[in-house]
């Protein structure tokens, strides 16, 4: 892992395509510009994470038989 | 065409119906999906992969459980799927099935986008509010009062 220090209005290159520039510090938090070109996505980790799990969790569930609105025929 | 399913056995499936999703959907393998149903009149679909037998997931419209739901497509993902109007789009929210209603949940927060007519996907990331990955599905709307709406994206099949 790269450990480097930033100040407000630095940048990090990504290869040739990716630039992330640091815009704010505010406390604990640190607001980023992330430019990259549209194939890259770009997400908030915990959130790519937790959709993720959801998919494979989705996806191995054991169940075969997904329920079936019966009244709806009324 | 034929689709084997480790759950399903083997599938028969309209050609014309597979759905292709060109960045995956997040953290499973494949691009081509189709849209099965186990019976008509259903609030719920398989998202099945055509290409990896094990791999098929519960989705639904979210609409069904959660009138006030919203879904922002960022700009970027519509010009992908080539969306430039909403009518163009079935938007599809995962379900982690379970034995028990009650345990059943639903991923408002990464839904999916199809562009129906394309027959294109993407799995997105929702903004439009703080919607949770895993919602609990029967907490507000018992499944007697769900009325199924079939998708603009037409079926690949139906009664497995």
């Amino acid at each position: 892992m790269l450990v480097i220090t930033r100040r407000a209005g630095e940048r990090i290159c990504l290869g040739d395509d990716v630039t992330v520039t640091v815009l704010e510090i505010s406390g604990q938090a640190v607001r980023l510009g992330i430019e990259a070109p549209s194939e890259i996505p770009v997400y908030r980790h915990e959130i790519w994470v937790a959709v993720k799990a959801e998919n494979q969790a989705a996806a191995s569930a054991s169940i075969t038989r997904l329920p079936t609105p019966t009244t709806s025929n009324e | 065409m034929l689709i084997e399913s480790t759950r399903f056995g083997t599938v028969e499936i309209r050609d014309d119906a597979v759905i292709t999703f060109p960045d995956g959907l997040i953290g499973l393998p494949g691009t081509r999906y189709a849209l099965i149903a186990q019976s008509e009149n259903t609030a719920f679909y398989w998202l099945h992969s055509v290409e990896d037998p094990g791999i098929a997931l519960p989705v639904t419209n979210p609409w069904l459980f959660f009138g006030d739901y919203e879904v922002k497509v960022p700009d970027e993902d519509a010009e992908k799927l080539s969306i430039e109007h909403p009518e163009q789009a079935d938007i599809f929210c995962v379900v982690r099935a379970a034995e028990q209603l009650e345990d059943f949940t639903v991923n408002l927060r990464g839904p999916l986008v199809v562009h129906a007519a394309l027959r294109r996907g993407r799995q997105i990331i929702n903004d439009a509010a703080d919607f949770g990955v895993r919602q609990p599905l029967f907490s507000e709307v018992a499944l007697a009062q769900v009325r199924p709406a079939a998708p603009v994206a037409p079926v690949a099949a139906t009664g497995i």
